[in-house]
């Protein structure tokens, strides 16, 4: 599904250039539970960007479903962000104003797509927070906020979730929680990238990526 | 709707700056739409007015077309006299109806403190020159016999039967009528017999003025073309003309305070930018989630624009509601600041201005919110999820 073949991804901070990732190849197939480990400042989160069309390497090529992403033009990669993947952040980034549903509803908005509330009402089923739905975020626990993101990642059906840190900011049980609904996900079909610091929920996926140095050794 | 909810959540947020920006909004839309409605109001007055004189122009000593306007609406006090004799070549002119002289002197009154203002008129002519005074009492027969108007009256404490008497220059008058509220500048007059003015005033054939009207309103040129090749030395004003030379006084104050109006909407709409460019940077890694899970540039433009609108015009909302329930007090402030201002009839809310007020806030809005939204647009999903 996503093919990434000698990626390298330099950032510039000031006249310094810091090497993120060092032509790095990596196939993502259909269906798989991918986690990727490693250091602070390995990359990690570099790669996840990259495999999301959140950012453009610096050289060499990714495909997204057979499609080189560096030739799609804006509104292309906002429609593939949009409609194929489904991000979760370490920071839950739910818009405060707005209640559970009309967060889980946004990706939905922004692809001028109608709002069925029953689709709606099932994603937040789903996450366990079906008596939550009028619920605003300053009213949710972080492993609750969570579940809310999650249920937003998949409004728009997307081929495959990216989850950068899902636990990093929870409690081990809550975690857990959120670590086993990725887990049903994926049972359910969905293709799943989590980037994570926690060995223990790392090696429960079906592929482990160690990345250093900008490498997968 | 969602976008506009957005909107709303998100000036909630900052509620101390959202308010501010909208107070600033609101008071300068509050100016604004008090001078559109009280120059609608002036104009309007100033016409009812002078529609109510019952005359069509009038014959005045040649000089300052503001004195005379000053003469029309306030009775003010002209150094110079018009001869009586001007009185007989108007009326031997084809199609007038009547030509009646008036005579605007003071009273002073040192017992009391005061100085009257007296307006000599033909009593036989009021009904003609005033034809909607309603009198309680009678129009004085006798040549001491006088009309008070109502505030005059009021402040005096004076019924019809009563007299009122001026020792200096030894007369004393009855009070045969007095004029109900009008409304206008007729209730701080008294109204005396014109020849009695003459002979108190020592001008046995004088006149501050002669108000003259015509059979046949659109022979009106004629008449006063024919009037002054006739009669040198006078200045024939038509009540048209008075209305023309009061707005002309009255247009550079307007265009003054409207341009400080203007100025002072521009001022809080640059007040409104401000609060939202901060806003934006706040958001950013908020702006760069929308952007991550679909958002498009013009839909983060949208969500941004919007903000402004909000707080644009509910801003210009609150501004025109405070603006109308504070006209009263507007009004009472601009009477006595502006010369000429009709007693009557200015602080009406005007549903047309308070439409185009809150149009041209909108566009404040629109115009005060592009730079934040397009700021806002600009802001990559990578750039604000790493910070």
């Amino acid at each position: 599904m996503i093919v990434l073949r000698d990626v390298e991804k330099i950032y510039h901070r000031g006249s310094e250039e810091l090497h993120a990732l060092r032509g790095l190849d990596l196939d993502v197939g259909r269906g798989e539970f991918i986690s990727i480990v490693g250091p602070s400042g390995a990359g990690k989160s570099s790669l996840l960007h990259i495999l999301g069309c959140l950012d453009m390497p610096t050289r060499g090529t990714v495909q997204f479903d057979q499609v080189n992403v560096e030739h799609m033009s804006e509104r292309q990669l906002d429609a593939v962000r949009r409609d194929k993947i489904g991000f979760v952040f370490q920071q839950f980034y739910l818009m405060p104003g707005l209640s559970v549903f009309d967060n889980v509803a946004l990706p939905k908005i922004f692809g001028r797509q109608k709002i069925h509330k029953d689709r709606i009402g099932a994603l937040i089923d789903l996450v366990g927070l079906k008596n939550r739905m009028t619920h605003f975020p300053n009213q949710l626990s972080g492993g609750e906020m969570q579940r809310v993101a999650i249920a937003r990642a998949l409004a728009n059906d997307p081929e495959i979730v990216l989850a950068d840190e899902p636990t990093g900011n929870l409690d081990s049980e809550n975690s857990e929680k959120i670590f086993g609904l990725l887990k049903s996900l994926h049972t359910k079909g969905y293709t799943i990238v989590m980037v994570t610091h926690n060995h223990d929920l790392a090696k429960r996926a079906d592929r482990v990526i160690t990345i250093r140095d900008g490498r997968i050794p | 709707m969602v976008f506009l909810r957005l909107a709303l959540a998100n000036l909630r947020r900052h509620r101390t700056r959202s308010l501010l920006a909208l107070f600033g909004i609101a008071t300068s839309v509050a100016v604004l739409f008090s001078i559109l409605s009280f120059n609608r109001g002036f104009e309007k007055g100033l016409a009812k007015e002078l529609e109510r004189t019952g005359i069509h122009f009038m014959v005045v000593p040649s000089g300052c077309p503001h004195e005379v306007a000053s003469l029309v609406l306030h009775g003010s006090i002209i150094p110079k006299f018009l001869d009586l004799s001007v009185m007989d070549t108007i009326r031997n002119l084809d199609g007038i109806a009547f030509a009646s002289p008036i005579l605007v002197a003071q009273l002073p009154n040192p017992h009391k403190g005061r100085v009257d203002l007296a307006y000599g008129i033909e009593m036989f002519r009021v009904r003609d020159i005033k034809p909607h005074w309603q009198i309680a009492g009678s129009i004085p027969d006798d040549e001491d016999e006088i009309i008070l108007g109502a505030e005059i009256a009021e402040h005096q404490g004076l019924k019809t039967g009563d007299t009122l008497a001026y020792p200096d220059i030894n007369v004393t008058f009855r009070v045969a009528g007095i004029l109900k509220k009008t409304g206008s500048q007729d209730d701080a007059f008294m109204y005396i017999p014109v020849k009695t003015a003459q002979d108190v005033f020592k001008k046995p054939s004088g006149a501050t003025a002669i108000g003259v009207k015509v059979i046949d309103p659109a022979l009106l040129t004629r008449t006063t073309d024919e009037l002054s090749e006739k009669v040198p030395g006078i200045q024939i004003v038509t009540m048209n003309q008075v209305m023309h030379s009061i707005s002309s006084l009255a247009a550079s104050a307007k265009v003054l305070s409207l341009s400080i109006a203007i100025i002072a909407v521009i001022v809080s709409a640059v007040g409104v930018m401000n609060a939202m460019l901060m806003a934006v940077f706040e958001r950013s890694q908020e702006i760069g989630m929308m952007r991550a899970i679909g958002a498009s540039r013009t839909d983060i433009f949208r969500i941004i624009l919007h903000e402004g609108i909000v707080l644009t015009l509910g801003g210009g909302f609150f501004g025109i509601v405070a603006a109308a329930a504070g006209s009263d007090l507007i009004g009472l402030f601009v009477r006595k600041a502006m010369p000429y201002a009709p007693a009557s009839g200015m602080a009406r809310f005007d549903a047309g201005i308070a439409a185009a007020s809150l149009l041209f806030v909108a566009l404040v809005g629109v115009l005060s919110g592009l730079y934040p939204a397009w700021k806002a647009s600009k802001i990559t999903p990578i750039e604000a999820i790493r910070g």
